[in-house]
Formats: C-alpha cells, structure tokens, sequence
C-alpha cells in the first residue's frame, strides 16, 4: 500500500448529477424552493442544468441536511434510496444492470463504491448460509448518518429487485431503537426488520445471490466495466481515508501495534495521520472502535466464535476489556450479542 | 406573506389610516405628556393589548381563506384594535377636560368589535360543522394538524394509532367486533421510478379519493406510509371487513386512471388484507395485520416461483 492518496472531504469527486441531483429532484417535487435547498452547499441550480460540476462529500452531506430538514418526511430517505441504484449514472448504471448474478452486481457496488455509493460504503462478506452487507460512513456524516443508512439499503433492495425481477427476503440490521415511524420501514424495506444493532448491515440467504431475471449481454457488461473503470481510474483515489484505514484494520487487527505502525503504513508520520483524520471530523480511537465493532459482529455472525476467541481475535488482553468495550459501543454484552445476533 | 397584503389590502390600509387618523386628532387637540408622568404598566398592558389583537388579525387574514366569516373576524379584531390604540393613545397624550368625544373613540368600537367577532365564530362554527362533514373517513372524533399526511388529505399513522388506542378499549368495553383493513399498491416504486414523485404523489392523492368512495360512513382512512393505507372498521365482523377488502381491491384495479403527462393509462393492482382486533394492543395488532399484508404480497411471487 505505497500509493498514499486518499479520497478526504473536500475532494470534488462526486457528480452533481448523480446521487445530488435524485435528492434535488425530489425536493423539487415536493415543491421546496431551491435557493433554500441549495443553501450554503456552493452549488448553484442552473450550473446543475448547464454543467456537470463536481463536488465535495461536504457539499453532498450539507445538502442532504438542507434536504431532510426542508422535507421534514419520514419517507424521505427511502424515496430517495429509490431512485439511487441503478440510477441513472451512464456506465456504472449499466454495469450493474448488466451484472450476471445479484452477487456481481453487489460486488460491483463495492467496487465502484466511489461512484456509485460515495458517502456510504458496503461491505460484502459472505459464509456458507448468508450475504451479509455492511454499511459505513465514507466521510464523517454527522446528523445524516441514519438518512444514509435508510437510503443506502433502500437502494439495494430496489437494485436486487430490478435484476432479479422480484423482492428478495433481506434482513435488515438497523442501528437505532425502533422509531415511531416504524411503518415506514414495513413500507419500504419490509417486514424483516432488527433495531438496537451493533451495526448496520443486512443479510441475505445465499441462493438468491445466484438469480436474475433474462439474461445480461456479455458484451455490453464488458463495455460497462471497461468505461466503469476509466471513471474511477480519473478519480484522484478510489475511496476516502477512512474506508482505506478500515481495510487495513480489518486485515491487521489481531497484530496491531498501535498508531504508529499505521501511520507508516499510510506513508504519514503519526502527528499528520492524527491531523487528516481530524480534519475528517473524526479520530483514530474512534475508527479503531468502529473496526472492532464490525468485525465482533461478523465473527459471531459468520465464524460462531465464541466470547473468548473474538475477544484474542480482537487483542484484548483479558474478558473484562472486551465486556466493557462491547458494553460501551452496543450497549450489550458479549453473550447478550451472541444471542441478538442468533447464535 | 405578499399574497396577504395584496389581497386584503384595502383592509390593511382603511386600518391604517384610522390608527393614524385616531393619532393626529388627538394631537391636534391634546398635549404630549412629558416622559416623567407616563405610566409603563398602562402603556405595558393598552398597548400590549392592542399589538396582540393586530397580530390576531395578521394570522386570521394569513392563515384563512378570503370571505364572509374572514370579513366579519377581521372587523372585529379591527374595532377592538382600534378602541385599545386609542385608549393607548391618551397614555401619551393629555386631552382638555372638556373633550367627550375620546371617550366615544375609546368606548364605542369596543361592544361593536364583540358584537362582529361572536357573529363571525357563530358563522366559523356553522362552517366548520360544513368542513368536518367533508372530513368524513378521514377524521374520527379529534383532530391533530401535527398528524396530518403531507402528500394525501388523510391523517398519518401517528394519528392512526392514536385513533386506535382510543378505539380498542372502547370496542372491548362495548363487547363490539373491530376490523382493520390494509391496502398496498403492487410495485408502486415503479410509478415513482417512471414518472417522477410528482407523478407518485398524485396518484396517491387519486387512489385515497378512490378508496374513500368505497367506505361507510363511520371508517377511518389514514395513509400508514408510502403506498400503504389502512381503513379502521368500527363494529365490524371479520367476514365483512374481508368483503371490504376484496370491494377495495377490485376498485383499485377497475380504476382507469390517466398519467398527467400524456394521460396513457396507469395500470394499478393492490393487495388487501383484513383482520379482527383481538384481546391486544394497538402497536401487536399493527404488526400483526403487517405480516398479514407480507405473507400476502409473497404469495404471487411463491406461485410464480413455482409455477
């Protein structure tokens, strides 16, 4: 990992007339003025429908703030996540419609993470029985973390739905405490529905990864990916410094040393690396915890590990660190986890 | 706002030139008092007085359609705006002993306002009475503005399950059956998704008036989400709120509607189920009929998986 080029919050990256301007739409829809709308995110309505601008992960969430306030739904976040994938992106959108499987165009999704889903990054990890795929921040979302959420899975669903032709049973795994609009989520999501999740993620059997509805053209998936490709190749990097930093933990958590060791390894000494992860609003404790999280729940869910090898899996030293830790970010504890998540 | 003042502009404006008419007569025949003898709680409480009833009248006229009853609040609030002003005005002003002609400027428009704002809420009331017959299968017994739908001119299932709280107990305690029945348009993503969420919307505003034709006069609709909608059915047996529900499907599939756009026929298809409340609660029996309406949206596609 020697190239040290990270995709940060002020990179313009994302096209304004992808994911932007679906939200912009349904504002407008919905009869909310667009001078408000568009209100200290730098991006101005007739540059949209001249040109094809560019813009921050910033700009994106500032929107989507304006947005979910303006609206003041309860169904804004799945109209939204309705009209995300396979959307209406040229190649990438092809691409996935063109994907042979629903596996492929899962992977696919993860893949071109950056232009396809640039705020919120699926993670795939699949076992014998299940598809499991979680969803992290790419960029600090502060308030508009669960709006994403919501709408990230809702895009799943609805892309799953188009290339297999029918509804596919998905679990949902969500993070918060059943909302009172809990009906929103029978609506658009379905009755599968887990609240007060370690993480967000849903979960699929695995015969319906192997599914589609007709028959994708070989030919013009290859020409999907090849133009697929050249996009994310003209991008400065293909994903944020946080969800590079969340591969490598992943990779090297039962050996970690400690800041340090990961610094280098991003080519940064350990001040720097301390500075871009605060200037992407968050910090290294943090994102420590955030992997760690992921990784108990996948473990429990994935490997049927008990208490004690997720928790040398992990480097605690003893169960006691381990009970707290889980206890801070779940709430549960290690055998209440286990169980919640069925094992 | 603008439309406000434009439309009753001419209000505003008599209103306007009588305050400040009312203000230059009495200072061409009375003195200014000076600062020293004023009384701050009188000014505090005549003047307060008069700027709250200004803003009454400000919210009437923004928040009331124009007409009859409007006319009659609105010149009510203007009399009593005009004799506290002017009661107000001699806390500034010190007229000659003499004068009796304040007195008729601060006395008189005060019964006269009361008299035309009691005439405009006896003829609010008439036009509520008229309003709330057109809320019928949309409204039961309250009303909560903060719980209307946003797209559709229905309650939402905030007030839905409010309503049912209320009615649960109230079945039980008279021993009288209650059914709920749940309607869901098949793959309406696809509306949105081909014509656009205004396209959606009105759609959702066309198959609510739909359904409201299909229902007696003591149902309740309310818009659970998205393309869901749920009918509660007093003193209703099972049996009869499953007719209702096939009544409501068939509807829905008979109803030709037309885009907006270039008015090609939109193909509708629901599915409905209904149960009967048992001895529970309002949020179990919600989630129960919710897996009714799941099993039930499966089955097409398990008859086609195996087929």
């Amino acid at each position: 990992m020697s190239t040290a080029v990270w995709l940060d919050s002020d990179a313009r990256f994302i096209a304004a007339r992808g994911q932007p301007a679906c939200l912009i739409d349904l504002a407008l829809s919905r009869g909310i003025d667009s001078h408000r709308l568009l209100k200290g995110t730098g991006l101005f309505y007739e540059d949209l429908l001249e040109h094809d601008p560019l813009i921050t992960a910033r700009q994106f969430h500032r929107l989507i703030d304006n947005a979910r306030q303006l609206l003041a739904a309860d169904d804004s976040a799945f109209l939204f996540g309705q009209q995300l994938l396979p959307g209406h992106y040229g190649a990438t959108s092809n691409l996935l419609l063109q994907a042979d499987t629903v596996l492929q165009a899962l992977q696919q999704l993860q893949r071109f993470k950056a232009l396809l889903s640039p705020l919120c990054a699926p993670v795939i990890r699949i076992d014998e029985q299940s598809l499991y795929l979680y969803w992290l921040d790419s960029f600090d979302s502060g308030k508009n973390r669960q709006f994403m959420v919501d709408a990230s899975m809702t895009a799943v669903t609805a892309l799953c739905r188009q290339v297999c032709g029918h509804a596919l049973p998905w679990q949902y795994h969500l993070m918060q405490a059943e909302p009172v609009y809990v009906e929103q989520y029978w609506v658009h999501l379905g009755e599968h529905l887990h609240f007060n999740s370690p993480t967000s993620f849903m979960r699929l059997p695995r015969e319906h990864l192997i599914t589609r509805a007709g028959q994708a053209s070989a030919v013009l998936g290859r020409i999907a990916e090849q133009q697929s490709l050249q996009q994310l190749s003209a991008l400065t990097a293909p994903q944020s410094l946080t969800d590079g930093l969340f591969d490598y933990l992943c990779e090297h958590i039962s050996g970690l040393a400690g800041l340090e060791q990961v610094a280098a390894n991003f080519a940064m000494s350990a001040a720097t690396f301390k500075r871009r992860l605060q200037r992407e609003g968050t910090h290294f404790q943090a994102q420590l915890d955030r992997a760690r999280t992921l990784i108990a729940t996948d473990l429990y869910l994935r490997r049927g590990f008990s208490n004690e090898a997720v928790a040398s899996y992990l480097h605690f030293n003893d169960r006691t660190n381990f009970r707290r830790f889980l206890k801070r970010l779940t709430g549960r504890s290690p055998n209440d986890l286990r169980q919640f998540l069925g094992h | 706002m603008s439309t406000m003042f434009v439309l009753h502009r001419f209000k505003l404006l008599a209103l306007l030139l009588l305050a400040n008419g009312g203000a230059l007569l009495y200072l061409s025949l009375g003195d200014l008092k000076p600062m020293a003898i004023w009384s701050w709680t009188d000014i505090a409480g005549e003047g307060g007085s008069a700027l709250l009833v200004l803003v009454w009248a400000g919210l009437l006229l923004k928040g009331r359609p124009a007409g009859r009853v409007t006319n009659l609040l609105f010149f009510g609030l203007a009399c009593l705006f005009f004799s506290l002003w002017m009661d107000s005005l001699d806390e500034f002003i010190s007229l000659p002993e003499s004068l009796t002609l304040d007195h008729w400027l601060e006395s008189a428009p005060m019964p006269l306002g009361f008299a035309l704002l009691t005439l405009g809420i006896y003829h609010w009331h008439c036009e509520q009475l008229a309003i709330s017959a057109q809320m019928i299968n949309r409204e039961r017994h309250f009303r909560e503005h903060r719980l209307f739908d946003k797209v559709t001119p229905l309650g939402d299932a905030g007030y839905f399950r409010r309503q049912l709280q209320q009615a649960l107990p109230a079945a039980q305690a008279n021993s009288e059956p209650l059914s709920l029945v749940m309607l869901d348009i098949d793959d309406f993503s696809a509306i949105n998704r081909s014509y656009g969420h205004r396209e959606g919307d009105r759609v959702l505003q066309l198959v609510a008036q739909q359904i409201l034709l299909n229902l007696r006069s003591h149902d309740l609709l309310c818009r659970l989400a998205g393309d869901r909608f749920i009918v509660l059915l007093p003193a209703t047996l099972e049996a009869q709120a499953l007719t209702l529900a096939q009544e409501l499907q068939q509807s829905i599939a008979h109803l030709a509607l037309k885009s907006a756009g270039q008015g090609e026929r939109l193909q509708l298809r629901a599915t409905t189920v209904a149960l009967m409340a048992r001895q529970e609660e309002a949020d179990a029996l919600l989630k129960r009929l919710n897996i009714v309406m799941a099993r039930a949206k499966q089955a097409p596609q398990l008859r086609q998986a195996q087929a």
